[in-house]
């Protein structure tokens, strides 16, 4: 390439090559059950070259995490279009993803609970892979959103403690996900109370409680 | 029953969360037991908790779910006459429910319309202007329009009967019942409290009803928007006016109050002579009351119809009628058929039961024994309350706790009690024949 030209003609080919790779592994999955057997059995369907392929993904693998991280992009863009989204404090922001997340997921739950139960029964009890980049992502999110929060003085400061809330909404998501993996009620409705629910102690519990009063008490007692 | 549980009380905030973590239900319902035993003033066993420690678990309680509450406000409806104490932490219950917050509404929308409700309307509260124990009124204007748009929780209907099934073992210990002696007045709450979470059934019911009312005077009714309702969301109209207690410290004159209690009675005897059908929610939260053209009276959710079948609209009336409170003979009869009094019973049981309905009878009567009725007089609430005191207290009755008589008379039951409430609250004077 002599230019760099990120708009130019072949970066949207190369971007609707990549995105036409995704479709069909995507289909292929909710069709068969299960991923393609071989990198070339894919190509071959799209009638690609094998080496096309590696272009863009260096497995299938890395196809899931894609499309998994796109989930968690569309959620939040959708959710920050809303118009009262700028209204909103850190927990509200926070719970609007949720939701924008899971009517996303709603719409393509075979799917999810696929790629989770695959991904799952290879490492039982830990994050499950697919979700790397869709975790990497969320944890920026949240920390943002967390720092927004301590400047509006929803969220206490608590150097040191603090650094670890984002694994702690992590743990949150997982959560999320596993409660809508095994709701069985019509349209995943205590989904949405779990949410709801998980969201306000999440906040009640990093927000200035009294365990901030505690600690400075404490301290106040130990300097005397 | 046992008061073990209190001299283990942990007191601080964080030991009793500690301690509710550890045992888990168990301890909840031990506070669950007391409270409520507490509540209804059965024993003062529980005199050392703190006032404190029981708004705590108040909060606590009220916070898991809204039908929770319901559910034991029902069980307690066949109590008849509540302790005011009671009664006032119930009113509270109803508006203590943790709100949903904004993105969780923005959600509902989106699930019934496809739209978030900043598009459905010209203008959107985000905040709730009033929170109901299974959901939440918000204020909307479309086409000029005021409209209050009910939200309800997610998964309500869907959690009513594993709550029923949690408050069922701990009610049923409060009061000493056995589950066979209860269960056809569980089922019968269970359906009522399973039709309030049906949005599409209240707004059949709420035109139904206001369309067959519209004779009646000084009575108004929300117009329902279909095309704006759901499963989970219901519009109508916002309608003008003040709840009770806003109403009265503005200081209406007696003739407003008479015309508005007026209102209320006659509303409520056209449904259950005529309708068959009754409003079985007359909580203050769901009357709007002004003093335009005299005194005009907004009726508002229609979430709690009771159908009253024709046999048991004859024994009510019958049991109401001045003639039967006079006449022993009859009242027995009545009260055989009505299954409060049975053969089987012995005689001292059945003199004791007699008694007491009659005492309760000759009260709660009395209102249809005269032309004109004057709700205002405080002996008269007085002496209502002290009845269910007396009833409470007395030891022979407190031995006899199964519950008696046909199922359908807790929310009969239910009705009149608001609406006297209601009534002596507005210091009404209402011509009552």
């Amino acid at each position: 390439m002599e230019k760099p030209e990120p708009f130019g003609p072949s970066a949207g080919y190369q971007g609707m090559e990549k995105d036409r790779i995704k479709q069909a592994y995507l289909d292929f999955v909710l069709n068969e059950g299960h991923p393609p057997a071989s990198v070339f059995k894919l190509t071959q369907q799209l009638g690609v070259a094998e080496a096309e392929f590696y272009q863009f993904y260096p497995n299938f693998g890395a196809i899931d995490r894609e499309i998994w991280a796109d989930f968690g992009n569309q959620a939040r863009t959708a959710a920050a279009a809303e118009p009262v989204y700028e209204g909103y404090g850190s927990r509200e922001k926070l719970l609007a993803f949720y939701y924008t997340l899971l009517e996303i997921l709603k719409q393509n739950r075979s799917y999810a609970l696929m790629s989770l139960r695959r991904s799952l029964r290879r490492m039982p009890g830990l994050s499950p892979r697919v979700l790397d980049n869709f975790r990497q992502d969320f944890e920026r999110f949240v920390a943002d959103l967390l720092t927004d929060g301590r400047v509006s003085g929803e969220i206490a400061n608590r150097p040191l403690v603090q650094d670890g809330y984002p694994r702690f909404f992590w743990q949150q998501v997982l959560f999320v996900l596993g409660f809508f993996a095994k709701d069985d009620t019509l349209n995943f409705e205590r989904t949405d109370a779990a949410v709801e629910k998980a969201v306000t102690l999440s906040f009640d519990l990093v927000g200035p409680n009294t365990l901030d009063s505690a600690f400075d008490f404490v301290r106040f007692l130990v300097r005397r | 029953m046992s008061d073990e549980p209190q001299t283990s009380l942990p007191t601080t905030k964080v030991a009793r969360a500690a301690r509710f973590a550890r045992t888990g239900l168990s301890v909840g319902a031990n506070y669950v037991k007391h409270y409520a035993k507490k509540a209804v003033g059965a024993g003062s066993t529980m005199d050392d908790l703190h006032a404190a420690n029981a708004a705590e678990l108040y909060g606590a309680l009220s916070e898991m779910k809204g039908s929770v509450l319901k559910v034991a406000q029902m069980l307690a409806m066949e109590k008849n006459m509540l302790p005011t104490a009671y009664a006032d932490q119930f009113a509270k219950a109803q508006y203590q429910t943790p709100p949903l917050s904004g993105p969780l509404v923005v959600k509902a929308f989106r699930d019934a319309f496809g739209q978030s409700p900043f598009q459905l309307f010209d203008e959107f509260e985000p905040a709730a202007r009033q929170a109901a124990s299974i959901g939440q009124v918000h204020f909307a204007r479309k086409d000029g329009r005021a409209l209050a748009v009910k939200v309800q929780y997610p998964g309500v209907a869907a959690s009513i009967q594993s709550d029923i099934n949690l408050v069922k073992p701990i009610a049923l210990r409060v009061m000493g019942l056995s589950e066979t002696q209860v269960r056809p007045y569980l089922a019968e709450v269970e359906a009522r409290l399973l039709e309030e979470t049906d949005y599409a059934l209240e707004l059949r019911r709420g035109q139904e009803i206001a369309a067959r009312c519209a004779a009646l005077p000084h009575l108004e009714f929300p117009r329902y928007y279909p095309e704006l309702s759901a499963a989970r969301i219901l519009t109508m109209d916002w309608l003008p006016g003040q709840h009770l207690k806003e109403f009265l410290a503005t200081a209406p004159g007696q003739a407003v109050r008479d015309q508005l209690g007026q209102a209320l009675w006659d509303f409520y005897q056209f449904q259950l002579n005529e309708l068959r059908q009754v409003h079985a929610d007359p909580h203050p939260g769901n009357f709007l009351l002004r003093t335009d053209d005299g005194g005009t009276l907004g009726v508002l959710d229609f979430g709690c119809v009771k159908d009253v079948p024709a046999d048991v609209h004859r024994l009510f009336t019958a049991l109401l009628a001045p003639e039967t409170y006079a006449d022993e003979a009859r009242l027995r009869a009545l009260l055989t058929e009505a299954n409060v009094l049975r053969a089987s019973d012995p005689a001292p049981l059945q003199a004791l039961y007699l008694r007491t309905l009659r005492a309760s009878l000759e009260l709660v009567g009395r209102p249809f024994r005269q032309d004109v009725f004057d709700f205002g007089d405080p002996a008269y609430m007085a002496a209502l309350y002290a009845l269910g005191d007396d009833l409470m207290a007395d030891p022979e009755l407190r031995q006899q706790r199964e519950p008696r008589g046909s199922a359908h008379f807790i929310y009969l039951n239910r009705t009149y009690v608001g609406l006297f409430a209601l009534l002596t609250e507005l210091k009404a004077r209402v011509r009552t024949r």
